[in-house]
């Protein structure tokens, strides 16, 4: 499983900007982002190196942010993998609430993020049909 | 047509009356209510000290902070049992302000506001069509029971739905109708979409309106929309005096016509609490005379308008308070109901998801006001999803909904976000112009 840190964030000029400036001084490293186009205000995903001190730090500059279990699965770098793994998910009736992909890592496989409500249920499916699940520790 | 005698009386009458009923009305309350009497005692001055009009101004005001400290019936002079009805307006927190009427002061204030819709050109030939909403606030039922009284028809339609709105005014020949400006300028705009012309396809002539000031602009565009022949008026009064029938415009349109005979008007300074000339603009302060159930002396109403006391051509005598300028104090009228951002604070300071800055943004769109209520969200555990979010939106927003009786559009910001306030906060952005 992977820590994903979750950020209100408003819609408005400079508010992910905000974000970003506040973990790149501080020398946190973001490894994969994602929001979704929503019309009042938005939750920023993310994920970067030490989630925990991240979210404290975050938080102690004012930002709302809380940590969630997410799970991470490698793809082989080959046509078909993502819907493999999707159809996978699927025939096993589990609905996915977002899904969003890493940052380039070099040398490595590409790795997914994604979020469901029944999270055990899909890495059940996962581990059978052997796809690769990424933590934190190996990112 | 002109209701009652009383409203042509000459000033020296006028005042003969007045003083007659003060001295009866200052006894009654020193006698009947301890809050008041509290005050008096404090002030040093007894009924006995009123010896003419001017003795007025030895007497302590009355503010709506009292009824809330009174609640629920503190300030009443009489029995619940002898009450034949209650009503009830926007309190500054989440206690209701509670008026209520003996069987005398219903038929006093019906009259009254038959006056009013006389001023405003009513007759018993009218089919009126009220628009306000009907329950506790005293608009409906009070417009409703005067206008019967001239005899007119009456429909209680109350807001809202407007194609039965429409309907009834083709199907029934509505000559007349009562709403607040700002709904009935929406009104006409939804006729004129579904291309009728008021002017042409409905027999519409009079606009009573009251539950919100009507400016100028607002009156021209009524004309453009109702047609030019449409006589549209405003009346004044709020719960607390008796509901409207305080004051009304006429035909002339030179300012609302004061029911002398019930209210004394006085303009003060609200900083100060002096009493100002004619034609000085200020407070509005009203000293009810007569009122059996809820008598009020030097009710602090709030409103910022003037005084004129030359005679109309109408034929009125009473004095007129002009068009109101504006509010002492921070509370708004949003779609003809008064709100308190202290109520708004009350709600919001309930919900534990949200911080305690808040900022208050009113527009009018389409002539109807839309209210927005910015707050900070604190809690982490709503960023798992959406959903959680709008569920928190529309918590808030029906928390607000019980409050205010209102609709309000809920933004949720990051923290840190929203202004913040050394001293005296303000935050309610009004971006109404002209009522438009």
């Amino acid at each position: 499983m992977i820590s994903q840190l979750s950020v209100f964030v408003d819609n408005r000029p400079g508010s992910m900007a905000n974000i970003t400036e506040a973990l790149s001084e501080a020398g946190y490293n973001i490894r994969a982002f994602a929001t979704f186009d929503t019309p009042e205000f938005g939750i920023l995903r993310l994920v970067v190196d030490k989630p925990t001190e991240a979210k404290e730090f975050l938080t102690s500059k004012g930002f709302v942010v809380r940590v969630q279990e997410v799970i991470g699965a490698e793809l082989k770098d080959e046509r078909g993998s993502l819907n493999y793994m999707l159809r996978k998910l699927a025939d096993g009736n589990v609905n996915i609430n977002y899904i969003y992909s890493f940052v380039i890592r070099s040398g490595k496989a590409p790795v997914m993020v994604l979020h469901t409500g029944e999270t055990k249920e899909a890495l059940k499916l996962l581990n059978e049909a052997k796809v690769t699940l990424v933590n934190d520790d190996e990112l | 047509m002109i209701w009652a005698k009383e409203e042509t009386l000459n000033r020296n009458e006028i005042e003969i009356l007045q003083l007659e009923k003060l001295k009866g009305t200052v006894a009654y309350i020193y006698d009947r209510v301890a809050p008041y009497r509290a005050k008096m005692d404090e002030a040093g001055v007894k009924p006995s000290h009123i010896e003419s009009i001017k003795d007025l101004r030895k007497l302590p005001f009355t503010y709506k902070v009292d009824f809330r400290d009174n609640y629920p019936l503190g300030l009443f002079a009489v029995d619940k049992k002898d009450l034949v009805r209650f009503h009830a307006s926007s309190g500054t927190t989440g206690k209701p302000t509670m008026v209520g009427y003996t069987k005398n002061d219903l038929e006093v204030w019906l009259n009254n506001v038959a006056r009013i819709a006389c001023m405003g050109g009513a007759s018993s030939s009218d089919v009126a069509q009220i628009a306000f909403g009907y329950g506790t606030f005293t608009g409906a039922l009070g417009l409703h029971g005067g206008l019967e009284k001239i005899g007119a028809s009456v429909i209680p339609m109350s807001s809202g739905n407007t194609k039965k709105q429409i309907m009834f005014m083709q199907d029934l020949g509505v000559t007349l109708l009562v709403a607040t400006p700002s709904y009935a300028l929406h009104l006409g705009e939804e006729i004129r979409a579904r291309g009728i012309d008021p002017e042409k396809d409905l027999k519409i002539k009079i606009g009573l309106f009251g539950g919100e000031g009507m400016t100028e602009p607002m009156r021209d565009e009524m004309h453009k929309i109702w047609g030019k022949g449409f006589l549209c008026t405003q009346n004044y009064g709020m719960s607390e005096l008796c509901g409207p029938g305080v004051s009304g415009e006429c035909e002339e349109l030179v300012g609302m016509h004061i029911n002398e005979d019930w209210f004394i008007a006085e303009v003060i300074n609200p900083v100060t609490g002096e009493v100002l000339n004619e034609g000085e603009t200020g407070e509005l302060v009203i000293t009810c005379l007569g009122k059996e159930a809820l008598p009020l002396i030097r009710y602090r109403t709030g409103d910022l308008t003037k005084l004129m006391y030359e005679p109309c051509k109408c034929g009125r005598t009473t004095a007129r308070m002009a068009n109101l300028s504006g509010r002492a104090d921070d509370m708004l009228v949003i779609r003809g109901v008064n709100v308190f951002p202290t109520q708004i604070e009350e709600v919001l300071l309930a919900i534990p998801e949200i911080g305690p800055h808040y900022e208050i943004t009113v527009e009018r769109k389409n002539h109807l006001d839309v209210m927005t209520i910015e707050v900070e969200l604190t809690d982490d555990s709503l960023l798992d999803s959406y959903g959680k979010l709008s569920e928190l939106e529309q918590k808030i927003g029906k928390g607000l909904k019980a409050q205010l009786g209102l609709a309000t559009r809920i933004k949720l910001a990051a923290p840190f976000t929203l202004k913040r306030f050394e001293g005296k906060a303000k935050r309610v952005t009004d971006l109404r112009k002209d009522g438009l």
